[in-house]
């Protein structure tokens, strides 16, 4: 297995542009938590769910960064960094470095700066991000579609079909939904979506999913509105 | 009045944003049909739900008219046109497959009151240049439409 360098999946940029968005990740106040000095002592790669399945290595990250090889860098923050499943089991690290929470920086640098393969690593994730940031629930028990998930087994078509029976079967009335994970109420969404709208994240989803972007607006500046809240996005 | 390119339907009578995945058709009494294309169908995979914009919104083109979710999915359906939504598709609440089932037809998203249907029209394709125009996209981009169990016999 080798790191693909070849550059030709990557939209091909100036080094001063390399060198802009490193210095960016270095900008952020997390960085000088994440990263201190590397032995090679693989235990990173060792504990890496990642590191098992996909050509990804967190010592690889953290010895790029430390190194600051932007030409590297550049390749790490349209390629590897999306193989991360963001777990922080490489937190053990004895050196206290954190290949996961640079890589956290570096996603979010590869999101504002609107990086094509930000835009498609994410693509798959449209429902998620909808769900979160409309619902404040991540998960919603009717993503269980054999479509979506047939790697749950043949059992997924007969929950898909009855969801609604399997959710009222459980004990607690607030996770009588299939649309959203839990009962959330009125007041837990509109701080939510001033919160999306106090931080600037809506910018972010913006730059990344056009459409994505239209449809929360529609719901957020509908709900706030309702709420008594003069709010807009665009 | 009905081409298929890699398996996709298209109306040749319909008028399409192709960019968008979107359909008008002009109606008589003066409002237009709005829906997705059998080509947004099959990249959205089976439909859980669509919720269409009350009636009485007035869009411009470009803007969501409705919101459409599968699986993993979700999208607006842009408005290929001007105007007041007058009439939406209350059958989509309850059978939200309808839009793979039948995408230019039970499958309709909402009616509207164009308010500059003329100058919107001409930005859209219609007839052998739409599907031309289809060819070309999915092409482009490696597309061949899937249909589910229960789709319309065209």
């Amino acid at each position: 297995m080798t790191l693909d360098l070849s550059m030709n999946k990557y939209a091909d940029v100036s080094m001063e542009e390399k060198e802009r968005l490193f210095a960016e990740v270095k900008a952020d106040e997390r960085w000088h938590h994440v990263l201190y000095g590397c032995y090679e002592c693989g235990i990173c790669v060792a504990s890496c769910p990642s590191a098992r399945f996909y050509d990804f290595s967190p010592r690889v990250i953290a010895q790029a960064v430390a190194r600051e090889d932007v030409d590297l860098i550049y390749t790490l923050m349209n390629d590897s960094i999306w193989d991360c499943s963001q777990c922080f089991s490489c937190d053990r690290c004895p050196r206290q470095n954190s290949p996961g929470q640079i890589i956290t920086v570096m996603r979010e640098v590869a999101v504002k700066n609107g990086l094509q393969t930000a835009k498609q690593a994410l693509e798959g994730y449209g429902r998620i991000i909808y769900k979160i940031m409309s619902t404040g629930s991540q998960v919603s028990p009717d993503m269980l579609q054999p479509d979506a998930f047939p790697d749950w087994g043949v059992h997924v078509n007969e929950i898909a079909e009855n969801l609604d029976i399997w959710r009222k079967a459980l004990p607690p009335e607030t996770l009588h939904t299939t649309e959203t994970g839990w009962t959330i109420d009125d007041k837990t969404i509109i701080e939510l979506y001033l919160i999306w709208h106090m931080t600037g994240v809506m910018d972010l989803i913006e730059g990344i999913d056009e459409g994505l972007f239209m449809i929360l607006v529609d719901v957020m500046e509908e709900r706030l509105e309702d709420a008594g809240y003069d709010v807009t996005f665009d | 009045m009905i081409s298929k390119v890699n398996e996709c339907v298209l109306f040749t009578n319909l008028h399409y944003k192709v960019e968008d995945n979107t359909w008008v058709r002009v109606n008589d009494d003066g409002t237009v049909t709005v829906g997705m294309t059998d080509v947004a169908q099959s990249l959205a995979g089976p439909v859980l739900h669509a919720k269409a914009k009350k009636v009485g919104t007035v869009r411009k083109k470009g803007r969501p008219i409705a919101t459409v979710e599968s699986g993993k999915w979700v999208g607006p359906v842009k408005s290929p046109i001007s105007g007041e939504i007058v009439e939406i598709n209350e059958n989509l609440a309850s059978q939200a497959t309808l839009l793979n089932k039948s995408p230019y037809n039970e499958g309709w998203v909402v009616k509207m009151k164009p308010s500059a249907l003329e100058e919107d029209l001409a930005d859209l394709l219609t007839g052998e240049e739409a599907v031309k125009a289809y060819q070309a996209k999915v092409d482009a981009d490696g597309i061949t439409c899937t249909h589910i169990e229960g789709t319309e016999e065209y």
